[in-house]
């Protein structure tokens, strides 16, 4: 008889029991994956923003956490365009509308020039581009087109206005899958901020680092009170993005303890039960070491299959989320692959959380207490 | 008070020993003397709470005495790695057999073998074998809820054996048994210290027992009493 057989034989005899425990695991570290998987995702989103189009730096109102809080004077632009090592520019001004009809709280409105370089990576999948000479037409991303049940050809009415959709397009990024984009001039009006832009977008003539960073430098002399970022810095340091991250940090960071605690009373509950097999154990010369890793194997056993569940239940969960309207515009219903290593970590952790305890406890019993235990 | 001297230079030898538990309020055994010839047959008798399982526990490693001294071997146990010593030197059969549920007989017998020094490819086999000795080859797979309480104990015994100890020490063996599985076990025992040339302590109520036994130590309130051939 192998050692993982008699652990085996253990964790099963009360299946019952192993099933709800490892069920519990799996609800805990599910919750875990799909959290921090939809901020990663997020993350992710945001960044295939700016590296589908070229974009190199992203320039805001310095102190700015995000993008709606920024406001910087779109006349900027021409001075920004002559700067040495810059090879386009595009304004960009971003607002959210809701479409309470269609349940949707908040959906996001990118202000766009027509022809500008922020519409690269953008496929149009019905209709056609905004032109530079359009004022009431938008563009709906896929999935907002979805959602609103809306298509090329027909009227939408947005935050009170009629626009024209002129067409439906694909992204690489989710969140623009989500988004309406209209010319930039129409958002400025309805948000009563003509001349006012939430930032710039750049592409350098060159993408090397050291050149990078001194455009940044340049850009920022040029322009006091403005914040030139590059992508990467500018996504990881968006408020959005360290909200979600932080959320779900603290939520995996609860999980995990109400899995450990779950995980740690079958296993005291296991225990007890089996005192008197345990005062055998040590009675016919078991060493404490053996009783600790054979109540250990038994609580990573149930790890283990916690986490397998919880993976699977987590690819189920996430896609099921996202036949909301509300979240499928948000929300990737692809788990990032790193996240799977994570769920396996977590049941490591788990088993450690909740089995070492009572390892301990059962290699540290009386033999002889134990054998006349009732 | 001390057993009469061994005729052979002894396997296992107490020399005063007691145990108090409680805070030094209960004294279990008070300055017992014992030694044990190799291949002797040793029933321990006496009444219930008189220290006899006490006696047997320190013999066997399982707890260490308040005052005085065990040799294996002529070493002190305290010197020894009791965790190893019980698992290679001693076989323990309980009143209560203590088989795991959930395991079948065969895999029952090889427990202890987890610490003992066959390798892991001839311990079923080994195991089978043992199952075998015991007159129990056709019930292997059988887990002991499907075997009769006589049954039970001989799987008990089986395990007992896995390492091939030197010593066996039986707690009240036939205390849970009927007579006939009692007659069965006795001659089984027989049998095992005839072929194995093992050393045996019975801790005993039993008269059939004691009979069986080279020689008898009695036990009265925590002494030795009496000691007879």
């Amino acid at each position: 008889m192998r050692f993982t057989t008699l652990i085996a034989k253990n964790v099963l005899h009360r299946p019952v029991r192993t099933a709800l425990t490892a069920l519990g695991l799996a609800i805990a570290i599910s919750a875990v994956i799909v959290l921090v998987g939809i901020s990663w995702n997020f993350e992710r989103g945001f960044l295939a923003i700016y590296r589908s189009k070229g974009i190199d730096l992203i320039l805001v109102r310095a102190g700015s956490t995000n993008q709606l809080s920024s406001s910087l004077d779109e006349g900027i632009e021409t001075r920004l365009r002559k700067l040495d090592g810059v090879a386009d520019v595009a304004p960009t001004l971003v607002d959210t509308v809701a479409f309470e009809d269609k349940n949707l709280a908040a959906v996001l409105v990118d202000g766009w020039r027509g022809g500008s370089l922020l519409f690269r990576g953008v496929r149009i999948l019905e209709g056609r581009m905004l032109d530079p000479r359009d004022r009431d037409a938008i563009l709906l991303g896929r999935i907002l087109s979805l959602n609103l049940g809306a298509h090329s050809g027909e009227k939408l009415d947005v935050a009170g206005r009629t626009f024209q959709v002129v067409g439906v397009f694909e992204s690489d990024s989710l969140f623009e899958n989500g988004a309406l984009i209209m010319p930039i001039e129409t958002l400025q009006t309805m948000m009563g901020r003509e001349n006012q832009v939430t930032g710039f977008v750049i592409k350098a003539r060159s993408a090397e680092t050291r050149d990078l960073d001194a455009l940044r430098k340049r850009v920022e002399q040029a322009f006091p009170g403005t914040a030139a970022s590059p992508a990467r810095d500018y996504v990881t340091g968006d408020t959005q993005i360290r909200l979600s991250r932080a959320m779900a940090g603290t939520t995996a960071l609860v999980a995990f303890f109400l899995g450990g605690v779950g995980m740690l009373n079958t296993m005291l509950m296991a225990i007890f039960e089996r005192t008197r097999e345990l005062g055998l154990l040590r009675a016919v010369g078991w060493r404490r070491r053996r009783v600790i890793l054979l109540v250990l194997g038994e609580s990573f056993a149930l790890a283990l299959v916690g986490s397998l569940l919880g993976c699977l239940l987590a690819v189920i969960g996430l896609r099921v989320l996202t036949l909301f309207p509300t979240a499928a515009g948000f929300i990737d219903p692809n788990l990032p692959p790193e996240v799977m290593p994570l769920a396996l970590l977590m049941g490591v952790g788990l088993s450690l959380l909740g089995g070492t305890y009572p390892a301990i406890r059962a290699a540290s019993l009386d033999p002889i207490q134990a054998l006349r235990h009732e | 008070m001390s057993d009469a001297p061994a005729a052979r230079p002894p396997l296992l030898e107490a020399n005063g020993l007691a145990k108090f538990y409680a805070d030094g309020n209960v004294q279990a055994l008070r300055g017992v003397s014992i030694a044990v010839a190799p291949g002797e047959f040793l029933a321990i008798t006496g009444p219930s709470g008189c220290g006899k399982s006490t006696l047997l526990h320190l013999l066997g490693g399982l707890d260490r005495p308040t005052e005085g001294e065990v040799r294996f071997r002529n070493q002190p146990l305290v010197g020894l790695d009791l965790d190893r010593y019980r698992a290679r030197e001693v076989g323990f059969v309980f009143q209560s057999f203590h088989l795991l549920p959930t395991l079948s007989a065969l895999e029952n017998v090889q427990i202890p073998m987890f610490e003992g020094p066959i390798p892991r490819s001839q311990r079923e086999p080994l195991a089978s074998e043992l199952l075998a000795e015991v007159g129990l080859s056709t019930r292997i797979r059988h887990r002991p809820a499907q075997l009769s309480i006589g049954e039970r104990q001989r799987v008990a015994v089986a395990r007992a054996l896995a390492n091939s100890p030197s010593l066996l020490l039986a707690d009240e063996p036939t205390g849970n048994l009927d007579s006939k599985s009692q007659d069965e076990i006795i001659a089984l025992l027989a049998r095992l210290r005839g072929e194995r040339g093992l050393t045996m302590v019975i801790v005993t109520h039993s008269p059939e027992v004691a009979r069986a036994a080279d020689r008898r130590f009695a036990l009265k309130d925590g002494l030795a009493v009496d000691v007879s051939s």
